[in-house]
Parts: C-alpha cells; sequence; structure tokens
C-alpha cells in the first residue's frame, strides 16, 4: 500500500515536473489520450487538448494546507458547489399567470374601444355604414361657376338699404383705466374690504344666534340707553334733530307694538301655558305679561285734550274701546274674570260643552211631542237671542232707543222687528243729511265726536250686529232643524207606512219654517270676508265713487263681525271670494213685452222691482240636490269594520250594541280617504270612481329605468303626433335609433374609427364605467 | 368705434333715450333662476337690436347671431310642463332621457316659433267715445266691408216652420232642417245647393258627421243618415224619438239623448252602439257637448247639468245651475267656461274645467231661447227675436252687449259659423246670416280642418281622421287620464308580487305628477289666509281713515276771533 502511494506521489511529483518544464516553452503539445473520465470534448482523433482554465478545487486544495486560509477555502468551495434550476411551475398556475398577462394587455387593447362603443350606445341614431367616404370632390371650375355677380335688382336694393357691415373683429389697442400697479392695489383694497366685511358678517351671524335671552335684553337695553343719550345731548344741541330722534324712538316702539311680542305665543309661554290650568300664579304671570303687550300696544291718548274730558273718559267707558268688545287692547285693564275666559278651555272646556250638550240631548229626547220640542227650541233660541242682545248693549251703542227696546222687549218676534225697523230707520237717518242726525242723536260732547267719527259704521255696525244676532240665532235654529229632519227621516225609514201621513205633516211644518227662515237670507253657513269689489263700474262721478266706498265699507264691515264670532275654523278658499253677484244687463226686449227702444241710452242698471222670476223657483231643488249630495258623500266614505262578536253570556242579534273594550278592540276605523274634489264647491257633485274601461288603457307598471311616477309621466308628457308638435320635432322624436343603408355591405369597425374625433371626445364617465364594467 | 356709424332706414331713435335710461335705474335684488336668465336674455338681445351703439365685448358675439330669441311668454304658453328630474340612476339610460328630454324642449320652442305662422289678425269693431258698438247695425257692417264680406250677409225666406241650422266642422257647408221636413245641405259661401228635400216627418235634430258628404237627421220616430244628394244610406232604428244630437268628431261618436231619457252614442265607424242607457234625468232637449273632453252636458228643467261619457252609467258630475228649468247651455272651445240660462231669465258662467262657479251671473230681461260660444269667446244669447252677442262676459263683467241683431222672427237656435266672422240663425221663418266681426278663429289649421278643402284633400283628412280616432272609453272629466299611471291597480300589482318567494321588492316613488285637488299645502293655504287678513285690515284702516277725514272736514273750528293765529297749528 505503502509502494502505491508513494507511487502515486512519484508519478504526481513527476507529472508536474513534467508540466512545469512544458510550461517553459511555448509549443503546444498534445498529450496521448489515455483513459479517463468521460468528458464531452471528444475529439475525432482522440486527441484532448488540457484546457488552461484555472480550477479551483486545485486552488481549495492549496489552500487548505494553511489554516490561516481554511475560511477562504471553505467559501470558495460552498460557492463552487453547484446550484440546481428552481422546479418549474405547474402548468395550471403558469397558464393562470400567461392569462393574466395577456388580459391586462387586451384591457388596454379594447378599452381603447369603449368612448366609441359608448357614444354608439348612447347617440340617438347610428347609421350603418358607419364609414363615409367623402362625396365627389367639387372641382374647381364647378366651384368658380357658384361665385357669380349680383344682379341688378340685388344691387338697386342694396343701393336704397345698405346691408349691415360686419361688425369688424380685428382688436384696437385698448386703453386701460388703470395702470398695472394701480389695478394691484385696488384689487387689494377690495379684498381687504372683503375680508371685514365677511368678518363682520360672520361676527353678526354669530351673535345672532346667540340664544340667551339675558343676552339679548342686556344688549337691547344698552341700545335704548346709548339711543336715549344721544337724544339728550341732541335735545341740548339741536332741538330739530332731536325731534326726529324722537320720531325715530317713536317708531321703534310702534314696531314693537306691530310684532307679536309679550303675546303669549312665545315659547315661554306656551310651557307656562300648560301650568296654568292648574296654577293660579303662573295664570298671574301669563296676564301680566298680556298687560305688558297691552300697555305697549295701547295707543297714545291725545295730550291735547282737556282736563274736563280726560276726567270724562275716566268715568265713562270709551265707545271707541267698546266698539269691540273682544278686542282686548281697547280694554282697560285686564281683570280676574277675564283672565280666567282666557284659560277656558281643557277640562273647563270640555264640562261647559258637555253641560251644554246635555241640554241638547234633552231637548232632542222628547221627539214624540213635536210642539214641546219647539217650545224648547224656542226657548233655547232665545236665551241666545238674550245673549246677542246683551252683547250689543255691552257695545254702547248710542242709539238709547234701540236698545231699550231691545233689552225690554222678551218676545222674540216684536223684538225682530222692533230692532229691524229700529236698524232700517238709523239707515234712513244717515241718507239724511248728516247736521241732522248729529242734532237729533248727540247726548254729550264726547258721544257726539265719536259718533260723527264712526257714525256711519256705528249705524251700519248696528244693523250689522242685529243681522248678526239673528243670522246666529238662525244659525242654531237651522242646525236643529236640520238635525231634527234626518233623524225623523231615519225613524220614518224603520216605521211603517201608517205613520207617512203624519210625517208629511211634520215636514210641512218644518217646511214652513225654513221659509220663514230664507227670509232672513241666510246663504253661507260660515260668512267669509268678501274683499274684492265689482272692478266694473265705470261711473266717473264723484258721488258715484262715494257711493262704491260706502258699499266697500259696508262690504268690511259687514265682514268684520264674521270673524270675531267664529275667529276658527276660517277656511279661506280662494274660490269662495269669487262670488258673483247678479249683474243687470240691459238685454233687449221681446217685443210683447216692451216696444220702445230706450234701452242704449240708459246708463244704470235696471233691476227690476219683483222677481218674477222667483215665482217659477222651486225651493224643494236645492234641498234635495244637497240631499243627494250628502247621500253621495255618504256612500262614498270609507264604513268602519266590525268585527265584534257576542261572547259568552253576552246577547246577540240587531240592534244590539257591543261593550266599549270590544268596540274599541274590534271596530277598525279604515284608511282614511282623500278629499273628495267636490268638498268645497259647493252645489256641485263630482263623482268618484275608477273607471275600469279607462283602466284598460291607462298603464299600470313602471318600465324598467324609472322608479318614481312623476318621472315617467314626465317622460311620456310631449305627444309625437304631427298634429300636436311641428313637423321638424316630430321627425326628430320619430327617428329610428339604428339606420341601415339598403343594399350596402357593413363592414365591422376598423380602428379608424378610434381616431374619428367625436368618439374620441366622448367623455362621460359614468357612462364609459358602466359599459367596461360588462 | 372704429367703424362709422351705419344709418338705416329704420333706426330713428336718438341717443338721449339711452341716458335718461341710465338714470331712473331701479335696483332690485332678485334671486337668479335660468327662467329670469332666459328672460333676461331674450330681453337683451331685443335691446341690442334696436341698440346702435354697440358695445366691443358683445363684438364677437354680434358676428354668429344664431337663431333669433324666443319671447318666453310664447315659450311659456307652449310649454308641456315640468321634466323628468333626478329619479332615474341608471347612467346609461339617465342620458338617453336627457336626450329626449332636449327634444321635447326643442319641441316646444319650434312651437313657440311657429306662432310667427299664424298671420290672420282677429276683427273688431271700433268706435267714437259717445258711441256704441250695438247702435252698427248689419246694415252699417254691410256697407263698410267688402263685396265678399258682404254676401255673408244673407237671409233665407223658407216656409217650411222653424229651422234649425248647423255648419259643417270647415264652416264650409249649412245644413238646415225645419220641424216640417225641410232638409237642405249646401255651400252656404258659394250658395251651391247640395240637396233639398222634405223627409215628410218632423225633423227634431240635425247634424254633419265626420264629413261633408253624409247627414243625420233625428226624424219623428228614427235616426236617418242622408248622404249630401239626399239618399237615404240608413235608418237607425235603435235610436228613436231624438230629442237633441251632437257629433264627437274625435272619437266619430254620434251622441243623441231621446224623449225618454236615453242616451246613446253611435259609433258611426263600425255603425255599433257603444253606450246606451237611461239618465232617469227626465225629458230634456237641452244638451250640448264640451269640445274638450268630449262629455255631453244636460240640462233638466231641475236646473241641473250634468256631464255624461258613454261607458259610465252615472253622471260624472252635477251642477246645480239654476232653480228653474233650463232653457239652454253652451261650452265654449276650449272648454274653460260654461254658459247656462234659466226661465228665471238669469244667464250664468260657470268654471267647467274646475267643475265651479258661477264665475259670473247675468240678469236678463227676457228668458234666452240658445246660447252658443264662438270660437274667439264670444257668447251669442237669443232672446226671442233678438240675438245678442257679448264679447269678454266669461272672464269680466260685462257691461253692454257688443252686438244687437234684431228680426221680425223668432229665433229657433243660431251657431257660429267655424273660421268665419259669421253667425248663422235659424228662425221661425227661414234662416238668416249676420256678420259678427272677430267672431271666428282667423288662422285655421289646414291639416285640422280645411274650409277650402279639396275633394282629396277631404278623402286623406278622413282616411287620417279614421286612424286618429279615440276610443270611446277615453271620454273622461279630464281628457288627460290617460297619461296618468294606473297607482291602484300598480298597487295592487305590487302587492301580488310581494307574496311571491325570492324576489326583490321594487321600490317605487308614487307620488303623482299632477296634484289631485282637494288635497291643498297647507302653507299655501296659510299664506294665502295672511294675505287676505292683511289686505283686509289694510282696506279696514283706510277705510276707517276715509270716514274720519270726511268727518274731520265738517267739524265746525272754534274761533276765537284775532287770537286764532295763536293757536297752535296741528301737525
Amino acid at each position: 500500500m505503502e509502494d502505491n502511494d508513494d507511487l502515486d506521489f512519484v508519478a504526481s511529483e513527476h507529472d508536474r515536473l513534467v508540466s512545469a518544464i512544458t510550461k517553459l516553452d511555448k509549443t503546444q503539445h498534445i498529450t496521448e489520450p489515455t483513459r479517463n473520465e468521460s468528458t464531452n470534448q471528444n475529439s475525432e482523433f482522440n486527441l484532448i487538448k488540457r484546457s488552461s482554465k484555472l480550477q479551483l478545487d486545485n486552488v481549495v486544495k492549496v489552500l487548505e494546507d494553511t489554516a490561516r486560509n481554511v475560511q477562504i477555502g471553505k467559501k470558495l468551495k460552498k460557492s463552487q458547489e453547484a446550484t440546481v434550476l428552481p422546479k418549474p411551475l405547474e402548468k395550471p398556475q403558469a397558464e393562470r399567470i400567461k392569462r393574466a398577462t395577456g388580459y391586462e394587455q387586451t384591457k388596454v387593447k379594447i378599452g381603447r374601444w369603449d368612448p366609441v362603443v359608448a357614444r354608439n350606445r348612447t347617440v340617438d341614431v347610428v347609421s350603418f355604414p358607419i364609414k363615409r367616404f367623402p362625396g365627389k370632390v367639387q372641382q374647381t371650375s364647378d366651384f368658380l361657376s357658384k361665385l357669380e355677380l349680383k344682379s341688378p335688382l340685388e344691387k338697386e336694393l342694396e343701393e336704397i338699404d345698405p346691408p349691415p357691415e360686419s361688425t369688424e373683429v380685428e382688436d384696437e389697442e385698448q386703453i386701460y383705466p388703470m395702470s398695472y400697479e394701480e389695478m394691484l392695489e385696488h384689487r387689494q383694497n377690495a379684498a381687504k374690504f372683503r375680508a371685514q366685511q365677511s368678518y363682520k358678517a360672520a361676527k353678526a351671524k354669530r351673535q345672532s344666534k346667540i340664544k340667551s335671552k339675558k343676552y339679548h335684553r342686556i344688549l337691547k337695553k344698552e341700545r335704548l340707553k346709548q339711543q336715549l343719550k344721544e337724544f339728550e345731548e341732541l335735545q341740548s344741541k339741536n332741538p330739530e334733530e332731536a325731534l326726529k330722534k324722537l320720531e325715530e324712538l317713536e317708531k321703534a316702539r310702534a314696531l314693537e307694538r306691530h310684532t307679536l311680542r309679550h303675546k303669549n305665543t312665545g315659547k315661554w309661554a306656551k310651557s307656562k301655558l300648560v301650568r296654568a290650568k292648574y296654577d293660579k300664579e303662573v295664570r298671574q304671570q301669563l296676564a301680566e305679561q298680556l298687560s305688558v303687550s297691552r300697555s305697549l300696544t295701547f295707543k297714545t291718548q291725545d295730550t291735547q285734550s282737556t282736563d274736563d274730558e280726560a276726567d270724562e273718559t275716566e268715568n265713562i267707558p270709551d265707545l271707541n274701546l267698546a266698539q269691540d268688545p273682544k278686542n282686548p287692547w281697547m280694554m282697560k285693564s285686564s281683570d280676574k274674570s277675564n283672565v280666567d275666559a282666557e284659560f277656558d278651555f281643557g277640562y273647563k272646556k270640555y264640562l261647559k260643552d258637555k253641560m251644554y250638550k246635555r241640554k241638547e240631548m234633552d231637548s232632542d229626547s222628547d221627539q214624540e211631542i213635536l210642539e214641546e220640542t219647539k217650545n224648547k227650541k224656542a226657548d233655547s233660541s232665545l236665551a241666545i237671542l238674550k245673549d246677542s242682545v246683551k252683547k250689543l248693549y255691552d257695545m254702547n251703542v248710542p242709539t238709547d232707543k234701540l236698545n231699550e227696546e231691545a233689552k225690554s222687549d222678551e218676545n222674540l218676534d216684536k223684538k225682530i222687528v222692533a230692532i229691524t225697523s229700529a236698524a232700517e230707520k238709523s239707515k234712513y237717518k244717515t241718507r239724511s243729511t248728516k247736521k241732522v242726525s248729529i242734532k237729533t242723536i248727540s247726548t254729550s260732547d264726547w258721544v257726539v265726536e265719536e259718533y260723527v267719527a264712526s257714525k256711519s259704521i256705528n249705524d251700519r255696525k248696528v244693523s250689522e250686529d242685529i243681522s248678526t244676532v239673528f243670522d246666529k240665532f238662525e244659525n242654531n235654529l237651522v242646525g236643529k232643524v236640520e238635525k231634527k229632519l234626518k233623524k225623523l227621516r231615519k225613524q220614518i225609514s224603520n216605521i211603517d207606512k201608517q205613520s207617512k201621513e203624519t210625517h208629511d205633516k211634520e215636514q210641512n211644518e218644518i217646511n214652513d219654517e225654513q221659509d220663514n227662515l230664507d227670509y232672513f237670507k241666510f246663504k253661507n253657513q260660515n260668512p267669509k270676508p268678501q274683499i274684492d269689489e265689482a272692478l266694473l263700474e265705470t261711473h266717473k262721478d264723484v258721488a258715484s265713487i262715494k257711493e262704491n266706498e260706502q258699499s266697500l265699507l259696508n262690504n268690511i264691515l259687514s265682514t268684520i263681525e264674521a270673524p270675531t264670532q267664529e275667529n276658527v275654523n276660517v277656511d279661506i278658499d280662494p274660490n269662495r271670494f269669487i262670488e258673483a253677484k247678479p249683474k243687470y244687463l240691459n238685454t233687449a226686449m221681446s217685443k210683447g213685452e216692451n216696444g220702445l227702444d230706450d234701452l242704449d241710452d240708459e246708463e244704470e242698471q235696471v233691476v227690476p222691482k219683483v222677481d218674477i222670476e222667483e215665482v217659477f223657483e222651486e225651493d224643494d231643488v236645492v234641498d234635495s240636490f244637497r240631499q243627494e249630495k250628502e247621500d253621495e258623500i255618504n256612500n262614498d266614505t270609507p264604513k268602519d269594520i266590525d268585527l265584534t262578536l257576542p261572547g259568552w253570556g253576552s246577547w246577540g242579534g240587531k240592534g244590539v250594541k257591543a261593550p266599549k273594550r270590544k268596540r274599541n278592540r274590534f271596530i277598525g276605523k279604515p284608511a282614511p280617504k282623500m278629499p273628495r274634489r267636490d268638498k268645497n264647491k259647493g252645489d256641485i257633485i263630482i263623482n268618484e270612481f275608477q273607471n275600469p274601461k279607462l283602466a284598460a288603457h291607462k298603464v299600470s307598471d313602471l318600465p324598467f329605468p324609472f322608479t318614481s311616477i312623476k318621472d315617467y309621466e314626465a317622460s311620456i308628457r310631449t305627444p309625437l303626433g304631427n298634429t300636436f308638435i311641428p313637423e321638424t320635432a316630430h321627425k326628430k322624436l320619430i327617428q329610428p335609433s339604428v339606420i341601415t343603408k339598403v343594399g350596402t355591405v357593413i363592414e365591422p369597425m376598423d380602428e379608424d374609427e378610434l381616431l374619428v374625433k367625436k368618439n374620441r371626445n366622448f367623455k362621460n364617465t359614468s357612462v364609459l364605467k358602466l359599459l367596461a364594467k360588462q | 368705434m372704429k367703424g362709422k356709424k351705419m344709418v338705416r332706414y329704420f333706426d330713428t331713435e336718438s341717443d338721449n333715450k339711452d341716458q335718461d335710461k341710465d338714470q331712473n335705474v331701479k335696483v332690485f335684488k332678485i334671486k337668479s333662476t335660468a327662467k329670469i336668465l332666459k328672460a333676461q336674455k331674450y330681453k337683451k338681445q331685443q335691446y341690442n337690436n334696436v341698440q346702435t351703439k354697440k358695445i366691443e365685448t358683445e363684438k364677437k358675439a354680434e358676428q354668429y347671431p344664431g337663431k333669433a330669441p324666443i319671447n318666453p311668454e310664447k315659450l311659456e304658453q307652449h310649454t308641456r310642463g315640468e321634466g323628468i328630474g333626478k329619479g332615474v340612476r341608471h347612467p346609461l339610460y339617465a342620458l338617453k332621457l336627457k336626450k329626449r328630454e332636449n327634444k321635447f324642449k326643442y319641441a316646444e320652442e319650434q312651437a313657440a316659433r311657429a306662432d310667427i305662422l299664424l298671420t290672420e289678425d282677429q276683427g273688431f269693431l271700433e268706435v267714437d267715445e259717445d258711441n256704441r258698438t250695438t247702435a252698427i247695425t248689419q246694415k252699417v257692417i254691410a256697407d263698410n266691408v267688402d263685396i265678399t264680406a258682404a254676401t255673408k250677409i244673407f237671409e233665407l225666406d223658407l216656409a217650411f216652420g222653424p229651422y234649425q241650422a248647423k255648419y259643417s266642422r270647415n264652416g264650409r257647408h249649412l245644413l238646415l232642417g225645419s220641424k216640417k221636413g225641410h232638409l237642405a245641405g249646401f255651400d252656404w259661401v258659394t250658395k251651391k245647393l247640395h240637396f233639398e228635400i222634405n223627409v215628410m216627418e218632423s225633423i227634431h235634430d240635425i247634424s254633419w258627421l265626420h264629413v261633408e258628404t253624409m247627414i243625420a237627421a233625428a226624424q219623428k220616430e228614427w235616426l236617418y243618415i242622408y248622404d249630401n244628394t239626399g239618399i237615404e244610406l240608413h235608418c237607425v232604428k235603435r235610436m228613436d224619438k231624438i230629442l237633441k244630437m251632437e257629433f264627437l268628431p274625435y272619437h266619430f261618436l254620434l251622441a243623441a239623448v231621446n224623449e225618454y231619457g236615453f242616451m246613446s252614442w253611435l259609433d258611426i265607424s263600425i255603425g255599433e252602439i257603444v253606450g246606451h242607457y237611461n239618465n232617469h234625468m227626465g225629458r230634456t232637449p237641452v244638451m250640448t257637448q264640451n269640445p274638450f273632453n268630449a262629455t255631453l252636458c244636460l240640462g233638466n228643467s231641475k236646473g241641473v247639468v250634468s256631464l255624461w261619457s258613454p261607458t259610465v252609467k252615472k253622471p260624472l258630475a252635477k251642477i246645480l245651475c239654476h232653480k228653474t228649468p233650463l232653457t239652454a247651455i253652451a261650452v265654449d272651445n276650449r272648454g274653460m267656461y260654461m254658459a247656462t240660462s234659466g226661465v228665471d231669465r238669469s244667464l250664468k258662467i260657470w268654471d267647467i274645467r274646475n267643475l265651479d262657479g258661477p264665475l259670473q251671473h247675468y240678469k236678463l230681461r227676457s228668458a234666452p231661447v240658445d246660447l252658443e260660444f264662438s270660437q274667439k269667446d264670444m257668447l251669442a244669447v237669443g232672446l226671442g227675436e233678438v240675438v245678442e252677442i257679448y264679447s269678454n262676459c266669461c272672464t269680466q263683467t260685462s257691461e253692454s252687449p257688443y252686438l244687437r241683431h234684431r228680426m221680425a222672427k223668432s229665433i229657433n237656435n243660431f251657431k257660429f259659423c267655424p273660421y268665419e266672422d259669421v253667425l248663422g240663425i235659424g228662425t221661425s221663418k227661414g234662416f238668416s246670416s249676420i256678420i259678427v266681426p272677430g267672431s271666428g278663429e282667423p288662422n285655421f289649421d289646414a291639416l285640422e280642418s280645411n274650409p277650402f278643402q279639396t275633394k282629396k284633400q277631404r278623402k286623406e283628412a278622413e282616411v287620417k281622421a279614421l286612424l286618429e280616432k279615440i276610443p270611446a272609453e277615453l271620454i273622461t272629466l279630464n281628457p288627460f287620464d290617460v297619461m296618468e299611471v294606473d297607482v291602484p291597480s300598480m298597487k295592487d300589482k305590487m302587492e301580488a308580487k310581494k307574496n311571491l318567494l325570492y324576489l326583490r321588492q321594487q321600490k317605487v316613488d308614487f307620488t303623482p305628477r299632477h296634484k289631485k285637488k282637494g288635497k291643498t299645502n297647507i302653507a299655501r293655504k296659510k299664506i294665502m289666509k295672511e294675505t287676505a287678513r292683511k289686505e283686509f285690515v289694510n282696506q279696514a284702516i283706510e277705510a276707517k281713515k276715509i270716514l274720519a277725514d270726511s268727518e274731520k272736514q265738517n267739524i265746525p273750528k272754534q274761533s276765537f276771533g284775532v287770537l286764532d293765529r295763536f293757536v297752535p297749528k296741528p301737525k
């Protein structure tokens, strides 16, 4: 073994030596091949040229020897180790990646078409083939032949009326009003100004948002003080200016008077109001507040009046103030009863109502004897009348006579006659000369003055009041009669025919009553102020104008009472204002009636003395029509849904009322219906029903893009036919969305389409996004 | 300005006017809306047209002025209402709808522009201040108009009792039918007679059908249809004892009411009766059609006017017009006003579109025999032997008639001739035609009804009209009902769908485009109340002032003689 080793060693030593020697000369020696490891370099001739490449192994071997270089050697060896290629990806994964990249590329490629597609989708009309070649190119000679000189006629025309020269577009050198620096400065100033303005606005806004009442109160006080100070200063310096200032202050006060401050409408007052029912103190607080408002809004007395007069005014209730008894501003002071009256609501009111109702119920309950009820009615009406007459008396109407009469007389009929006659009398008096009327009616100085000041008002008012009293009275009567009628009708429908005769009698009686009522000409159930005056009058004399005014005043004054009487539920329907008054026309007479032909000369309206036409009128026409309307409404209103069933131990059958508990639980209220179209229209019945035959023609589905009926109906609002809209618009609206030219090949779009300007300009991002999503 | 000022022959304005304008300028703060801006633009352009000075900045705009501006008022007239909102969220459809909306707008604008083409103007009578138009008799008119117009005043003396007259829809042909059976049709302009027969029965009413070659005559027993040579085409025995007839041209319906109160609608294009029922209103010969919605207005002896459609067997609406029997009804062409008259010698004008009124109430000296509205809303009132024509009596209360015509024979009926200023009166002794200046529509639409129609045009129009025939079911109070979605049945459908599984509920906004009547805005109501109250208060204050003033003057001042000068003067 040692020999072998030695041999090896010797051999290697020998080799080395040989190689060293061979290195010395430059010639290349080709060694004879020996059997060796397989190589890829097989020469044809079995000759191998030894590569001169540095074998790292050998280097490492060298390095191994020295302990110093062991590390390096190791490193080198490591690096020398053959690196293994990573395993190739699985096929599906590889393909997925391929597809992803491919998608990205194609996306970009196809994305170029998005605007083209989007435009074609949204455009009104697409006509195929899309590619349009420009028509024949015009030849120069053709083009030139069209440029002709003007005809002689045109020339002549131009001489007469030269065509407007087209205004020149070329810009002159403009002279600027400011230099650049000036402009900058100006702008800066403006910006500063604006900024300050905005600061101030912001500050004002912030201050106005402050809700603290205290703050505002203090602010206001300060302001007032300031003003007062200024006023005092001015007084010493410039009295005229001071006067002006005073006026301003007065005005401010008036403004406050005008507003609704201290009127218990604010938040505080409302919160107090809730408690006021139970707490007396709160009530007083509120009353104080009200009194503040009254004091604010109280008109300043005339300072010129003498002392004597002042005394008088203290003693005697002012007529002016008494004009309107419900006007709290005209009261001297608010007394306790008044306060109580103000809070007459809630349980108190309920109680009162109940009491009142019981009375009514009583009167209604005994229906058997008609006369008795009549008496009662009369009683109640009398009471009402008394009330109203008392009110009248409270008003201190100067016509004492009238009052006395009204008060003393208890008999109803007599009263009516008396009051009406008195009213008429007073009316006549006003028509006579003014002086006389003053003399006859005046009692004392102030009365005279007041009377003179508002003489006609008062007169009218008296009559108005009386009439309203009667209206009221009659209103009640009418209501009761109607109620009764209804009840009677119901009864009669139940009772056999036997009672028909008696019913007729009753009806007759009732009719009689109504006839009587008609005498009062009560028409509107709830009178509304009729403010508008007739526009038509053509009279131009002063007298007529005055008359007009009077009538206007009359009109207004007559309506003044209406709101005070029933200040709630004043529903203003604009249609109701247009109450047509009959206009008497001077129509031609037919031959039989009048042979004269003086119609054209007459200026004034001819009002016939007797309305013969009323003879033809049938009274029951209106009533029956109203009844019909009522029936119609009753039929139309949805009925309660009754699900009650008699339970254990309870009575069943017709006419049995379910207990309250059951009623609450099992009787369902139907859904409220829309108010009828003819609700406020008077004597008009409009039938409201679904016409099934019409419904067949109507749309009952919303087509796709629409989500609201409003939009859909708007989209079909314009007719398309050429009989409704102009021909051009019609053509536009009925244009088909796709037009294909007959007999041409329709090629698919090529990439030239991408370059078309209108396609490139399509910029509606929402549509693009939508279409790109698909 | 570089270019010299052009002088055009119509430039008469001087420059100092412009200066005045600048001085008296009031400044109002107005929130600019699209509408205001548009109107402003229009005004500006109008102003610029007359302006001689041109502002530098507007030079470029001047060079290409573009289309002429449209008068915003005209545009308002032709508007079709509010457009589509932003309810549609789908971008593609939203865009498409927007484009469609633009087309609608274009249609409106074109319609407004086309108003220029209505070149003819309405006629009128003009008199001095101290004269009246009623003083102008037909003789005066005939003397002052041209010969062709004067030929329109004529009179026919016919022997067979009271005559009824009706014009064809284009106003060219006239049909006369007498109580004693005389039936004649002729071209009243050329006076060329088409036919003249005696049916040997009483004729109660007559009517042209859709063309002037066919005539319906309600005779003693049955309804007969003749052609324009007098040959009997049909005898409709299902319609008997007719009192009054109306032809509804767009529905091709011949509506009639008979003695027993039966109403019937005969579709003359297919020869079927589409509606036949009793109205239970009693015997009444007072009937007219509302041209706006093709409903029939029937007035009865109780003073009630009821509106009827063929498919509904109850009246669509009822109005108590008078307390006495009605004598005549007329509805104007646009379906806005209805005039009724009763035995009580009163004449009332109603707002038939909103079913409200009366707008006007006139008292006459005798009960009118007949009423008739012209195309321009003049109202003819027949009073025995006199016809009075009122112009503008619906919106205003008229003082006196516009025209009055007396005859020596009693009036049976009268009709205004369409597209002519002519009133044809059927009287007891024949027919007379008078001129009423300004009564007819001056501009006619030849595609709608053409007075100068040729035979070929007539045939063409007949076919077109048949194609555009409106079904009888669409006769309702509101003719635009079809344009609305049937909400109740839609709700039913949705309710049914709700029960299906796995179906997402469609969210629908049910607010209708047009608010239903009766549902008033409370805020608006409040505002109205407030304004009414304020106005009233103001008036009351003024009234008091007037009273106080008049009284003040009468108070004798206390006299101190010489010392009067020291009495403080009132401020």
